[in-house]
């Protein structure tokens, strides 16, 4: 046991700097180096065989005109082409309504959090209630969303119900009623996953801040405008980019259930757009390229949250 | 009121007994509140309403599989025979067993790869190691769509199209970054102490890793088989590709292409969701803490 301190002592300043100290010091540091290579080997090859590769892959393919079978090289003229097409910008066109959802889809759960955050009766049942969705794949809920916005479905009936029978349509029917359909479902779904993003920064702040407003005699609205939002940034930021990806990346089974990207090219977005193109109409070479300027609107959402979170620290 | 009354409890973890242990701590019922706090009152009235607009998907699902075609378009009536003709309907079984055997691959995969990779990162050194580090993590960013139709090729190249290693390997490769990233994170935080005596006993370093580190990793671990197995389970896309054959399906793609024949019973369809959504429920009501933690190390970044 001694023996052990001893040698962790001596151990110790090489495994901190990594420096050459001595043909011991530095035996250790091989070790452990080789060590270090031999386990990220796993992870290394999985992500650049399965990840890296196939982003140069796609990069190329995106500037051919490969149609499954033939493929020739065209060159960066295919971006030209594709934005030269009225349907990639019709395409564009639904994801940036999408991204209008985005206010409301960050916004309802700011609320709902700010409501659990105050302890109401009940709120830890309420958590667990509103958070469950988001185990439920967008499949079923593009399943029952689909039956909820049919002709006879739920919003109809409510519509019904309300007096307002002039505005029940089939919404699923038309191009931009679809697309407000779409919006609403994934609205729903990133109700759970926000609410709790922001809960869990709520529970981060200190309640001896809260306290203090109440002995100044701030009311719930005040505390929550003045002290929870300031503190919530970096969740809201947070929520903001995890909802930005979504709308871009993650409705794929919602839009193939609910809609197949129709009616015409109503619902199709980006990243549905890759999948129609390439494995229903068999045009590889646009589906890669649509998917990489998905990439690189991905990567700039991505880097807009870096510049943001750097220039605040 | 209600700010300092449970502020103890104020952590991200969500405990099960959560109904219960509000019970138990006796706070005022709900009548009394009434009186004392409207603003509280209306803001459960609120919650309730939120979630029955959480919940009615669930509600419709039920009453609507316990119904036949008739019944549902009728609205009224109860009828068993959508759960009894589930099975021919679509084959569960099978593809519930097809769902799993891609889940337990893939996140054996991801749990070796992210677990020894996390540790390397964490706590050995060595040259050009932040490169890969952020060509590993960096690679999270990386939309499916952008890679799929390479990663269907290259799959289809080497044989592998409708074999079960075609997902698993894209999965494990999708799901790797974040759980690298996550595995670092929790080694971090593991005291060079430990690792340093356990040096001293004679371990090696990867002897460390394996009979010291992953040991006490044990909740990250669990963050890590949780997310990944609700995204495997309810994934689409990369399952509807790489494998073709019906036989083959999991029970997610199973489910969709069954939807988009338009022919199908709307009760037999729901039916079909429940069961689906039902073993990610399971586990979301078992380890929603290990869910919600891993969701939100996110921030973190």
């Amino acid at each position: 046991m001694a023996q052990a301190e001893v040698e962790a002592v001596r151990v110790r300043p090489s495994l901190r700097e990594g420096s050459k100290r001595g043909r011991r010091a530095s035996g250790i540091a091989r070790q452990r180096a080789r060590a270090g290579i031999v386990l990220t080997a796993p992870a290394f090859v999985v992500v650049v065989l399965l990840l890296i590769i196939p982003i140069g892959e796609a990069v190329y393919y995106s500037m051919t005109n490969w149609d499954g079978i033939t493929a020739q090289w065209v060159g960066p003229r295919t971006y030209l082409n594709l934005f030269e097409t009225p349907t990639f910008w019709r395409v564009l066109e639904n994801n940036g309504l999408l991204l209008l959802a985005l206010p409301i889809a960050v916004f309802i759960p700011l609320v709902i959090a700010g409501m659990l955050h105050e302890h109401v009766w009940g709120w830890k049942v309420f958590r667990s209630l509103i958070f469950l969705p988001t185990a439920v794949s967008w499949v079923v809920i593009g399943i029952v969303a689909m039956q909820v916005f049919a002709a006879n479905g739920t919003v109809n009936s409510l519509l019904g119900a309300l007096g307002l029978k002039s505005l029940e349509i089939n919404f699923l029917g038309f191009e931009y009623s679809a697309l407000a359909a779409v919006a609403v479902t994934f609205i729903w779904s990133m109700v759970g996953t926000n609410t709790i993003v922001f809960l869990t920064g709520m529970s981060t702040i200190d309640p001896a801040i809260y306290e203090a407003a109440r002995l100044d005699g701030a009311g719930r609205l005040m505390v929550f405008r003045h002290i929870t939002l300031p503190l919530l940034k970096r969740y809201f930021q947070f929520g903001f980019v995890i909802t930005t990806i979504s709308a871009f990346t993650g409705l794929f089974s919602l839009i193939f259930i609910m809609t197949e990207g129709g009616p015409g090219y109503g619902t199709t977005t980006l990243e549905f757009f890759v999948y129609q193109q390439a494995f229903a109409i068999g045009a590889f070479g646009t589906g890669a390229t649509v998917g990489i300027v998905l990439l690189v609107i991905i990567f700039g959402v991505n880097l807009l949250q870096m510049r943001i979170l750097r220039g605040e620290t | 009121m209600t700010l300092q009354g449970e502020s103890a409890a104020t952590r991200p973890g969500i405990e099960l007994g959560g109904r219960a242990g509000a019970r138990r701590r006796g706070g005022p019922t709900l009548g009394r509140r009434l009186r004392r706090d409207p603003g509280a009152v209306i803001m459960f009235l609120v919650l309730v309403v939120v979630c029955i607009v959480m919940l009615y998907p669930f509600a419709f699902m039920i009453i609507n599989s316990l119904r036949t075609e008739t019944q549902y378009l009728n609205g009224s009536g109860f009828s068993t025979s959508s759960w009894s003709g589930l099975f021919s309907a679509l084959p569960v079984g099978s593809e519930l067993l097809n769902s799993t055997l891609i889940c337990a691959g893939s996140i054996a995969i991801i749990l070796i790869g992210s677990s020894a990779a996390g540790f390397a990162f964490a706590k050995l050194h060595y040259r050009r190691q932040n490169v890969v580090f952020l060509g590993i993590i960096g690679s999270m960013m990386i939309p499916v769509q952008s890679i799929i139709i390479p990663e269907y090729v290259n799959l289809s190249n080497v044989g592998l199209v409708n074999n079960y290693l075609a997902p698993i390997l894209v999965y494990s490769a999708l799901g790797m970054p974040f759980a690298t990233f996550l595995m670092t994170v929790f080694f971090r935080g593991l005291p060079d102490e430990l690792i340093e005596a356990a040096l001293c006993d004679g371990f090696g370093y990867v002897g460390v890793f394996w009979r010291i580190a992953v040991r006490m990793a044990a909740p990250a671990l669990a963050t890590v088989t949780v997310l990944q197995f609700i995204q495997i389970w309810d994934d689409l896309l990369v399952a509807l590709l790489l494998l073709q054959e019906p036989a083959n399906r999991t029970i997610t793609v199973g489910l969709g292409v069954l939807s988009s024949g338009r022919a199908v019973s709307i009760p037999a369809l729901m039916a079909g969701s429940l069961i689906s959504a039902l073993p990610a429920i399971i586990v979301y009501l078992i380890f929603q803490r290990y869910l919600i933690s891993g969701l939100t190390m996110g921030v973190s970044r």
